[in-house]
């Protein structure tokens, strides 16, 4: 029996213990000495969804964040890397209360190891997810030790460390070239999509749609993006403060009005400020796949797919800008729509993954508005 | 409004619908709205009189409703929340015309959406629509149209038959001989003559959405659910887990996708319905199997499981709320339009009866069997699975061990999960246990963990890290004790050494995510105890766990019914029950619901933390008062009767003695731990004798005996439940005794008789199983006099602080004293309804002990009461094949109906219509009676002449009957060729049967036509005082009229 001990500690010296699981049964026992090598730091947020373990880590908003799943069996199906949503696990940690590790399958575990990102199980994950939502987002690290003392003692540097990183997360999850793809549709329209961290399932939302897409870097400038002419635009998603993205804002104020944008998460929060308004970090974040929405845009209510932690203040955006969709959970701004000026954004994810479908319809709003 | 209940327990519809249709009740109440509730089921809390504006105890069925219908005339009639029964009923109702001459509405569900979900093909044309697929399947409505469908599909075949309970009448056939038998019965159970046979799916994983929908087309999955068992046993027999555990988030939303667009097509305007389906373990292929536009079991179990309360938002958007502008209830702060996330695990286990129906095999299949279930709520599976093992109360170690069965493993039944445990004990690999079980293989290596951990528990010096460990898997300590040779308290005492206790945490439908002040708790090691502040002074009551067969809703009733009371007098009421089906462990019943096993270990953890003023173990039959010992020598308070007096009623030598103190009448009796003694004692008290092993629950394995040979062969039956301590009870039977059922309340200076029930059949027949009377038609007016004396002076004697229940016999004008149980009763909420009398309130005041001065019992006199009722019972032999409908002494039926009216037959009438024998009208009666009958039945007979039946009996009825000038004719006996009676019953010539008949050999050679009766619906009496009554009922029939009254 693997009984490894490991903490998660927060920012605050508060610790909370576990098991230190270490890549599955088949590197467990072999002597590996790396494993303190994993140690991690990260902001620490939960995720209230079931299932989508994969989609969750392999999704670059999450950039430097340790994940707790508040689901407390995880790895349960396995790996797939078609569910993937991008090409490496952006995760700094993960947190549940039990993990798959049998003989017969152990992948998730596995692979989590194979990206040296740190798991710990047999957390008391109630107790912190009161702890972060009583009081705010902190930075923590995941570190293996005996003792809390000993953890504590670990995390220190490699938390301050953690918090010198560049601000802009944007550019560091963004493509670093542009690319192209062709699109299914060859009737449907040519988007350009600013990529701020972008998940896969955007892409093959657009794809399924378009005619062609191009993947432009978050700090591209609006004359590239003017150049290649495209009928729309997409703003994804991506980790981080809106506040600290680069270039991008300048490029946005640039464009708007020019052709249709459509904003995603972090899409929506840089276009809010392009479009005037202020966003501010909320205390907790959304994560999870059953936060309801009120959409006046589509005329319905559906569950949504989130995750972020600041959103767009209601009281700072400018009269041409309509709030279409809420948060009815704590009324939070969740969609805006510009119509003069051609440009809607949503806070959650149309694009699901993990999550429920029902928003997907807002990719043809968007298609239907370039054409 | 009209809400539509669900009518007696049965197999399939139990006391699920009581709890949905008490939630919704209570909900549209609060709107204001006035509710007139329909049920003939009056054990539940929903036929309370406080629960609705009217409460109607009337039969379920067409004609009575409808005369309900046009007295109140009613806006609107909401059928989703009472089962099947008030979905067909509703279907009748708008057949008729009746909703439309009176333009009464139907909310929840249309009659075309009812058809469109329920009538098979209509839901595959849906199906085909929305692109969804289903098993390869063809609508069979003749036995040769069966023959070639069956040779198309080929073996093992599903059988379905429309409009059926629980799938009564279905199974899988696997080889051709099966298929006739099946294909045959199954027309025969569907009322539409239509059975669905359906390629097999066996092995592929089962899964279920509990889904709502409001009328702007808001969509939400309340829970998904997947299922332990894979595909062939019905859902209501599965284990089943919630949320689902191992499909892929992908996978999840493609079903999600696809419940969406069903519910949708199918037109479901507003409210909860539930979509099962079966996907391949391999490829991933998904299937539809059925979808319910209602409230259901799995609903039910839903809403405990996550907080949603899906019956009460149910009813809010029948009456046109929208999800957005409904409150979730547990936060209170966030909207009802969100889908629950659960950061724990909910395994549910359904609890079985198969050994009170001998001569059934214990095999599960497509048909529902299971009689309860209980539910486990844990950090993770394995914690989650083991609570719930121990809630079952079939064993405190949870998964026992057992002598591994290669043939019970191999085949679905209601003991294999034991064999899977034990085959990993054994050392068997998962792959072995899958290829034989088809069980997927996540579910299995959790057992394997379990049962490895096993072995290290063995081999452990128990250190602190160690038992937490073992705590977190769930183990009990019992389990522990037994694994390390300690006892359960040394294990408990090491661990409450090492400050290893249970956290509560509460169920909150978010994860945490929100802020919730619902104090709804399940207890896990899995976390660190938070600060909950628990109020002081509370009482904690303990409720009656699973539902089984001698114990069920009705104590649920006790429970619930017992809270406001407490509140009243001015305690806060903590429940601790493990029952998901039921309205205590509704989170708004009780101050503080503790969803957990009854089980000494849980229950002394959550007395120890709540601190309470004290327990209470009268109101949950008798799981609690068997807990009570241990609780009390831990230090517990018991309220209420004292445990010295439980023990002098309990005890059969003390309760002996107390009835000679007082000198009451007792059947003469013995104990006898060997054949030797007992036939000693036979000689001594001579026979009939009924005879029973110590410890008992329904009257298992008590027999009438009636000779020297037959106390033989019970010796060699049972002897295995035969020890020195443990001796089989031997009682003179009390032979054509006319037996009553009393309940009383008492505080310190007064006592309350709630009623005198008098049974309608004679002793011999078990008190639960026989139809009763309030007020007694037979008893004199002394006779009932000196029973509710000796009553009266019993529960003096034994200083009963609350309720006491008792049983005496009255033979040739002396009254016996049978048994005493100081606890509710199963007839207490009848006896309530019958009499008005509050009787749990009451009953709740004696154990706080109120004076007179406060209670003023002279103000309740239950022989004022107005009109007549009378107990009818269900009995589940429909889904037994080749058990024995027979009655005695041990208790069989899963229900009760309540008949009430201003006279004996009418009330009479109204309780047998209510049970659904079918009552003819015309035809042949086929009697066969035992000697002694023949006279005491004439004139039940000549009745049955002068209504116009048509008579026929076996050669020595019959010659009795024309030597007394009544045309009979002669039938053969099974044993005298063909065509025989039972020939004659199975082609449908007979209306109905009466067959009286007692000793070994006569019982079993009169199987065939008790057995042919239950499977082709004739009704069958196996007791002459119980035909005489259903003559008058037959009688009361023929004229006609009936009233209907609200209580």
């Amino acid at each position: 029996m693997n009984r490894t001990k490991g903490f998660l500690v927060l920012e605050s010296g508060e610790t909370f213990s576990g098991l230190w699981q270490q890549g599955g049964r088949e590197q467990s026992g072999t002597g590996q000495s790396d494993g303190l090598a994993w140690d991690r730091a990260g902001e620490v947020v939960f995720n209230t969804s079931h299932s989508g373990y994969e989609e969750m880590a392999t999704d670059p908003s999450y950039l430097n964040q340790i994940i707790v799943l508040t689901a407390p069996q995880q790895g349960n199906y396995g790996e797939n890397d078609e569910f993937w949503e991008s090409e490496r696990i952006w995760i700094d940690g993960f947190v549940c209360v039990e993990m798959q590790n049998s003989w017969r399958d152990q992948r998730w575990l596995e692979k989590l190891g194979r990206h040296k990102v740190p798991v710990l199980t047999e957390v008391d994950t109630r107790k912190l997810v009161f702890r972060l939502r009583d009081q705010g987002t902190p930075w923590g690290a995941l570190v293996r030790a005996e003792t809390a003392e000993e953890a504590l003692a670990k995390s220190k540097d490699l938390i301050a460390a953690k918090k010198k990183l560049d601000k802009d997360w944007v550019h560091f999850a963004s493509v670093k070239e542009e690319r192209t793809l062709k699109g299914d549709n060859p009737r449907g329209p040519k988007i350009a999509v600013l990529d701020f961290g972008c998940k896969m399932n955007s892409l093959r939302e657009l794809k399924s749609r378009c005619s062609e897409i191009r993947v432009f870097p978050s700090r591209t400038d609006a004359k590239k993006i003017r150049a290649y002419n495209p009928d729309g635009i997409l703003l994804t998603n991506g980790p981080g403060d809106p506040g600290d993205v680069q270039v991008a804002p300048e490029t946005l104020k640039d464009l708007i009005g020019w052709k249709f944008i459509f904003g995603i998460c972090m899409g929506h929060q840089v276009l809010g400020r392009a479009l005037g308004g202020e966003t501010y970090k909320l205390k907790f974040g959304h994560r999870g796949s059953n936060h309801p929405i009120k959409d006046s845009l589509l005329n319905k209510i559906y569950m949504s797919s989130q995750n972020h932690g600041y959103a767009v203040k209601l009281d700072t955006l400018p009269k041409t800008v309509q709030v279409t969709h809420v948060n009815l959970n704590d009324n939070t701004v969740a969609g805006i729509y510009d119509p003069g000026r051609k440009a809607m954004s949503v806070q959650f994810h149309p694009e699901s993954h993990p999550g429920p479908h029902e928003a997907a319809e807002l990719f043809d709003f968007f298609i239907r508005q370039t054409q | 409004m009209v809400i539509l209940g669900s009518g007696p327990i049965v197999i399939g519809q139990a006391c699920e619908f009581d709890y949905s249709g008490t939630q919704a009740c209570k909900a549209l109440m609060k709107e204001g709205l006035d509710v007139i509730l329909i049920n003939s089921n009056p054990a539940t809390i929903m036929t309370d009189a406080e629960i609705a504006t009217r409460v109607y105890i009337e039969p379920l069925k067409l004609a009575y409703v409808e005369k309900i219908l046009r007295q109140e005339r009613p806006d609107a009639v909401i059928p989703t929340l009472g089962g099947q029964t008030a979905l067909n009923l509703a279907l009748e109702l708008d057949k008729a015309g009746i909703l439309k001459e009176l333009n009464i509405q139907l909310l929840g569900a249309t009659p075309d959406v009812i058809r469109a979900a329920e009538d098979r093909e209509k839901f595959r044309t849906i199906l085909d629509q929305v692109g969804a697929k289903y098993p390869a399947s063809h609508m069979v409505r003749t036995f040769e149209h069966g023959m070639q469908v069956a040779s198309e599909l080929g073996f093992p075949l599903i059988l379905r038959p429309n409009y059926t309970l629980g799938g009564a009448g279905g199974g899988i056939a696997f080889s051709l001989e099966e298929y006739q038998t099946m294909i045959a019965a199954g027309l025969h159970a569907s009322p539409t003559s239509e059975v669905l046979v359906e390629a097999s799916i066996l092995g592929w994983q089962e899964f279920e959405l509990e889904v709502m929908r409001d009328k702007a087309g808001t969509f939400v999955v309340i829970c998904s659910i997947e299922n332990f068992d894979p595909c062939g046993v019905h859902t209501g027999d599965s284990i089943t887990v919630a949320p689902q555990q191992t499909l892929s988030d992908v996978a999840y939303q493609e079903m999600r996708d696809e419940a969406r667009k069903i519910i949708e097509a199918v037109g479901v305007q507003t409210g909860g319905a539930n979509i099962q389906f079966a996907v391949h373990p391999d490829t991933g292929e998904r299937v539809v199997i059925e979808m319910n536009p209602r409230v259901s079991r799995s609903s039910a179990l839903a809403s405990k499981a996550t907080g949603f309360p899906i019956a009460k938002i149910a009813a809010l958007l029948a009456v046109g709320y929208k999800l957005e502008e409904l409150r979730n209830d547990i936060t209170g702060t966030t909207p009802c339009c969100y889908e629950p996330a659960l950061d724990y695990v909910v395994t549910k286990i359904p609890r079985f009866a198969f050994e009170k129906f001998q001569g059934t095999k214990d095999s599960l299949t497509t048909q529902m069997r299971s009689v309860g279930e209980v539910m486990g709520i844990g950090r993770t599976f394995k914690e989650s699975f083991q609570k719930a093992l121990v809630s079952l109360e079939e064993s405190e170690l949870g998964p026992y061990p057992v002598t591994l069965d290669e043939a019970l493993l191999s085949y679905p039944n209601s003991k294999r999960i034991y064999q899977i445990f034990q085959a990993f004990r054994d050392g068997r690999s998962v792959d072995d246990v899958h290829a034989q079980t088809q069980v997927h293989p996540w579910f299995l290596e959790h057992v394997e963990e379990l049962a490895l951990f096993e072995k290290e528990i063995a081999k452990s010096d128990l250190n602190a890290d160690f038992l937490r460990q073992a705590k977190r898997r769930g183990f009990a300590d019992a389990s522990i004790a037994r694994l390390t040779g300690k006892t359960a308290d040394e294990v408990r005492d090491l661990r409450w050494k090492n400050k290893i206790v249970p956290a509560y945490l509460q169920v909150d439908t978010c994860a945490g995510e929100f802020k919730s002040e619902t104090p709804y708790y399940y207890s896990t090691y899995h976390s660190e105890s938070h600060a909950v502040k628990f109020p002081p002074a509370m009482v904690a009551l303990l409720g009656s766990g699973p539902n089984r067969i001698g114990q069920g809703v009705e104590f649920d009733y006790s429970c619930v019914r017992s809270v406001r009371q407490f509140q009243r007098s001015g305690h806060k009421v903590a429940m601790i029950n493990s029952n998901p089906e039921t309205v205590s462990t509704d989170y708004d019943t009780s101050d503080a619901l503790f969803f957990e096993p009854l089980t000494f270990e849980s229950v002394l953890e959550i007395l120890r933390l709540i601190e309470p003023v004290g327990f209470v173990g009268q109101l949950g039959g008798q799981t609690p008062i068997n807990l009570a010992h241990r609780l009390v020598k831990a230090g517990q308070k018991l309220l209420g009767t004292t445990l010295e007096s439980i023990d002098l009623a309990e005890d059969r030598g003390l309760f002996t003695k107390i009835c000679q103190e007082l000198n009451f009448r007792i059947p003469l009796s013995g104990m006898a731990t060997d054949l030797k003694a007992a036939q000693d004692i036979a000689a001594r008290i001579g026979f009939p004798i009924i005879c029973r092993p110590s410890y008992v629950i329904g009257g298992r394995r008590m027999e009438l005996v009636e000779n020297g040979e037959e106390l033989a062969t019970y010796f060699t039956r049972h002897g295995a439940f035969i020890r020195p301590d443990a001796p089989c009870m031997m009682d003179q039977f009390l032979d054509r005794a006319l037996e009553v059922d009393v309940d009383l309340v008492r505080g310190p200076d007064w006592t309350i008789i709630g009623g005198v029930i008098e049974h309608i059949e004679a002793a011999g027949v078990h008190s639960g199983d026989s139809m009763g009377v309030v007020p007694p038609q037979r008893l004199k007016d002394e006779t009932c006099a000196m029973i509710e004396d000796l009553s009266r002076r019993l529960a003096d004697r034994l200083n009963v602080r609350g309720f006491l229940n008792l049983q005496l016999a009255v033979k040739d004008d002396q009254v016996f004293m049978l048994e005493a149980n100081p606890r509710s009763s199963r007839s207490v909420p009848f006896i309530a309804k019958a009499t008005g009398i509050p009787l749990v309130d009451l009953g709740v005041r004696g154990i706080l002990g109120d004076k007179a001065a406060d209670v003023q019992p002279q103000k309740y006199d239950w022989h004022k009461i107005k009109g007549v009722a009378v107990k009818g019972v269900v009995f589940p032999f429909k889904k037994f094949p080749d058990a024995d409908s027979i009655l005695g002494p041990e208790m069989k039926s899963t229900g009760e109906t309540m008949g009430r009216g201003p006279d004996y037959p009418e009330a009479l009438l109204k309780a047998i219509v209510s049970s659904d024998l079918q009552l003819p009208a015309s035809g042949e009666v086929f009697l066969s009676l035992r000697e002694k009958d023949k006279e005491e039945l004439f004139d039940v007979v000549k009745d049955l002449d002068q209504l116009g039946f048509q008579l026929s009996g076996t050669a020595g009825t019959a010659a009795y009957l024309e030597s007394k000038g009544l045309e009979c004719l002669t039938v053969k006996k099974v044993h005298e060729g063909r065509p025989h009676c039972v020939d004659r019953i199975r082609s449908g010539d007979i209306a109905f049967v009466i067959n009286t008949t007692s000793g070994r050999t006569s019982i079993e050679a009169s199987f065939g036509i008790r057995r042919s009766c239950v499977d082709y619906s004739i009704p069958c009496i196996t007791e002459s005082d119980a035909a005489r009554a259903f003559v008058i009922a037959l009688k009361k029939r023929k004229q006609g009229d009936f009233t209907v009254n609200p209580l």
